[in-house]
C-alpha cells in the first residue's frame, strides 16, 4: 500500500514538473507570437497575456510590404542555402578522406584538426586575415571562411570509420573512383550525420549576425538577424531611458516592440518548420559525437 | 630506405584522391586557423591595421607593453570578476539543470506527454542569441513585459523592475536565460544514457522493495555517471566561454548595454570592441591572447582530470 502511493506521488510531482518545463519552454514563444498579431497601440495599454486583445495582421502586412526587411530575409536564405551546401559537403568529404585508416599521414592531419578546435588567433588576426583575402564587405564573408566545420569534422571521422571497408573495397574492386563511392555508397548510408550536420550548420548561416554586423558594411548585404539585432537594441535602449517602448510609427498603430516580435516570429518560422522532420536524426547523430567508438 | 620511400610514394599515388582530399582541408585550416595563429605577435608589436599583412612582420616589438596596460587598466578586476562570476554561476547552476530534467522525462509514463515535452524542450537551443535577447525583451521589459505588468497586477512591486538594464539582474537573467536555452537539449545525452542502463536493475530493486526514489538514487545516478563525468569535463575545459551553455560573449554583447555595463562586461567583449570600434588592434589581441591561454590550460588540465577518471581523454 505504502509503495503504491509512493508511485502515484512520484508520478505526480514529475507531471507537474514537466508541464511548468513546458510551460517556461513555450510560453515566451506563444507571447512573441500574440505580439506579431496585437495592435501595437493596444499591447502598450498592458493586459495582454494569452491572446490578442485587438486582433491585426498589421504587422505582417508592415513587414511583407518593407522592401528592407525583405531582402534582408533573402540574404539571409542565400547565405543559408549556399553555406550550408557548401559547408556540408566539403566537412562531409574531408571528414571521410580522414577517416580511412590506411590514409598516410592520418594522425597528423588528425591532429592539425583538433588543434584549432582548441586553439584560436582570436578575433583580430582573423579580421586583418579577412581584410587582405578581400572578403570584408562581400557576400563571400558569410561563405568561405566558414566551409570546414572542425567539430563535425572529428564527429564524421567517428561516424565514416564504423563502415565497414569491405563494402567500400568491393566497390573499388569493380573499378569504383575514390568520389564516386563516396557519392554512391557512403553518402546515401550516412543519413544521420549529414542531417544532423546539415541542421547545425543551417541554423548556425540563420542565426549568425556578428559576421553581418562586423565584416560587412554595404546595406544590401545585411543579413535578418543583422537588422533584429538592431531593432531589440533600440526597443531595449528606449526601454533604458523609460519612454514609452515603441515609438509610434506614422500611419498605423504598429510599434517598435510589434515589428520586433513580428520580425522574431517570421525568423523562427523556418526553424521550427524544419526540425521537427530532422529531430529523429539529430537525436541520433548527436550521439555519434558523444558515444565513442 | 630507398625502398621504403619509393612504396610510401607509390601508397600516396594510389590514395591520390583521398589524398587530395585532405591536403585541400588542410590547406584551408591553415589558412583560416594557422595563419591567424601566427597573428598573435601583433599582441607584442605596436600594430596599425593602415600598414596591412606585411605590417605584421614590420612594426616595432614593444614586448609586454599591451599586457601591463591591461592588467593596470582600471576596468581590469571588474572585468575579470564579471569573467568569473558568470562562468562560475552557469558551471554550478546550468549543470544539473539538464540531468534533472533527463531523469524527469524518463521518469514520466506518460507516452505522448513525454514526447511532447521533450521536443518542446530543446527547441529554445536553435534559436539564436538575439532571439533570446528579443524575447527576453519581450517578457521582461520594464513598462510593457508581460512579467513587470503581473508583479505590478499582483501588487508585488509599485512599478515594473529593470530587469534588462539594471546592473544587479545582469547575472541572474543570464544564467536564467542560459538554462532555458539549452538544458533541454543537453538533457539528450543524458536521456541516452539512462536509456543505456539494463532495465533488469530496476526490476531486481523493485522486488527487493526499493521505492522510486530509492531506484533514481541507487541505479539512475550511478548508471549515468560516466555521462555527467564526460560533460563536466567539456563544461570545465570551456569554462570562460561559459562552460556547456557556452554563451557568456553573446550575453554580454547583446544584453549589455551602456547602464549594466558594470556587470555585464567581460574580458571576451572587452577585447571585441577594443579591437573592432577603438582599432586598438594589438591591445585587443593581447586581451584575447590572455584568455585564450587561460582557456587552453583549463583544456589540458580538465583532459588530465578524466584520464585519471579512467575516463576516455578528450584528445
Amino acid at each position: 500500500m505504502k509503495r503504491l502511493s509512493e508511485d502515484t506521488l512520484v508520478d505526480a510531482v514529475v507531471m507537474l514538473l514537466l508541464l511548468i518545463v513546458g510551460i517556461l519552454t513555450l510560453y515566451p514563444f506563444y507571447y512573441t507570437i500574440v505580439c506579431s498579431f496585437s495592435d501595437g497601440i493596444d499591447l502598450l495599454k498592458g493586459g495582454v497575456y494569452l491572446w490578442p486583445r485587438k486582433f491585426t495582421l498589421a504587422n505582417y502586412h508592415l513587414f511583407l510590404t518593407d522592401a528592407d526587411w525583405i531582402h534582408a530575409f533573402l540574404v539571409s536564405v542565400l547565405r543559408t542555402v549556399v553555406g550550408t551546401t557548401c559547408c556540408v559537403s566539403c566537412t562531409a568529404l574531408f571528414s571521410y578522406a580522414l577517416s580511412r585508416r590506411n590514409l598516410l599521414f592520418r594522425n597528423t592531419y588528425r591532429f592539425m584538426v583538433v588543434f584549432t578546435m582548441y586553439f584560436s588567433g582570436g578575433l583580430i588576426p582573423f579580421y586583418i586575415l579577412l581584410k587582405n583575402l578581400g572578403l570584408l564587405n562581400s557576400f563571400g564573408v558569410y561563405i568561405i571562411p566558414a566551409m570546414l566545420n572542425t567539430f563535425f569534422v572529428i564527429t564524421g571521422m567517428n561516424f565514416f570509420s564504423s563502415i565497414p571497408e569491405s563494402m567500400l573495397e568491393s566497390a573499388r574492386i569493380d573499378g569504383a573512383r575514390e568520389l564516386q563511392i563516396f557519392r554512391k555508397i557512403v553518402f546515401p548510408v550516412s543519413k544521420p550525420f549529414i542531417a544532423t550536420l546539415s541542421l547545425f550548420v543551417a541554423v548556425g548561416q540563420w542565426n549568425s549576425w556578428l559576421d553581418s554586423a562586423y565584416y560587412v558594411r554595404d546595406r544590401e548585404l545585411q543579413t535578418l538577424s543583422y537588422k533584429m539585432m538592431m531593432i531589440i537594441n533600440q526597443s531595449i535602449s528606449s526601454a533604458a531611458n523609460s519612454e514609452v517602448a515603441g515609438q509610434i510609427s506614422e500611419a498605423n498603430s504598429a510599434t517598435n516592440f510589434t515589428i520586433q516580435s513580428t520580425a522574431m516570429v517570421i525568423s523562427m518560422l523556418p526553424i521550427m518548420l524544419v526540425y521537427p522532420f530532422l529531430q529523429k536524426y539529430f537525436v541520433q547523430g548527436m550521439m555519434i559525437g558523444a558515444v565513442k567508438e | 630506405m630507398h625502398k621504403k620511400c619509393n612504396s610510401i610514394g607509390k601508397q600516396f599515388t594510389r590514395q591520390w584522391e583521398l589524398q587530395t582530399v585532405s591536403l585541400l582541408g588542410i590547406g584551408y585550416l591553415v589558412l583560416f586557423s594557422y595563419i591567424p595563429m601566427l597573428g598573435i605577435i601583433l599582441a607584442f608589436k605596436s600594430y596599425k591595421i593602415s600598414s596591412g599583412i606585411g605590417g605584421i612582420f614590420s612594426s616595432k616589438w614593444v614586448g609586454l607593453k599591451y599586457f601591463q596596460e591591461f592588467v593596470t587598466d582600471y576596468k581590469f578586476c571588474e572585468l575579470l570578476r564579471n569573467t568569473l562570476v558568470l562562468s562560475s554561476l552557469k558551471l554550478v547552476l546550468a549543470f544539473p539543470v539538464p540531468i534533472l530534467l533527463a531523469i524527469l522525462i524518463s521518469e514520466c509514463k506518460h507516452k505522448v506527454f513525454k514526447r511532447v515535452i521533450q521536443t518542446c524542450s530543446y527547441m529554445p537551443n536553435f534559436i539564436s542569441w538575439i532571439l533570446v535577447s528579443g524575447i527576453a525583451a519581450v517578457l521582461f521589459s520594464e513598462t510593457s513585459g508581460v512579467i513587470n505588468q503581473l508583479l505590478v497586477k499582483g501588487g508585488l512591486t509599485s512599478k515594473g523592475i529593470p530587469f534588462l538594464t539594471a546592473p544587479g539582474y545582469f547575472w541572474g537573467m543570464s544564467v536564467f536565460l542560459s538554462i532555458w536555452k539549452s538544458s533541454g537539449w543537453w538533457a539528450i545525452i543524458f536521456l541516452a544514457a539512462i536509456s543505456g542502463i539494463d532495465s533488469t536493475l530496476y526490476e531486481a530493486a523493485k522486488v527487493d522493495g526499493a521505492g522510486r526514489l530509492q531506484r533514481i538514487w541507487y541505479i539512475t545516478l550511478p548508471g549515468i555517471r560516466s555521462s555527467v563525468v564526460t560533460v563536466l569535463i567539456l563544461s570545465i575545459g570551456s569554462f570562460l566561454g561559459g562552460g556547456m551553455v557556452g554563451s557568456n560573449f553573446e550575453q554580454s554583447f547583446l544584453m549589455g548595454n551602456a547602464v549594466n555595463n558594470a556587470t555585464s562586461e567581460i574580458i571576451q567583449t572587452y577585447a571585441f570592441k577594443m579591437g573592432m570600434s577603438e582599432g586598438r588592434f594589438s591591445y585587443a589581441t593581447a586581451v584575447d591572447f590572455i584568455q585564450s591561454l587561460v582557456s587552453i590550460t583549463l583544456v589540458i588540465i580538465s583532459n588530465r582530470i578524466a584520464k585519471h577518471f579512467n575516463e576516455e581523454g578528450l584528445f
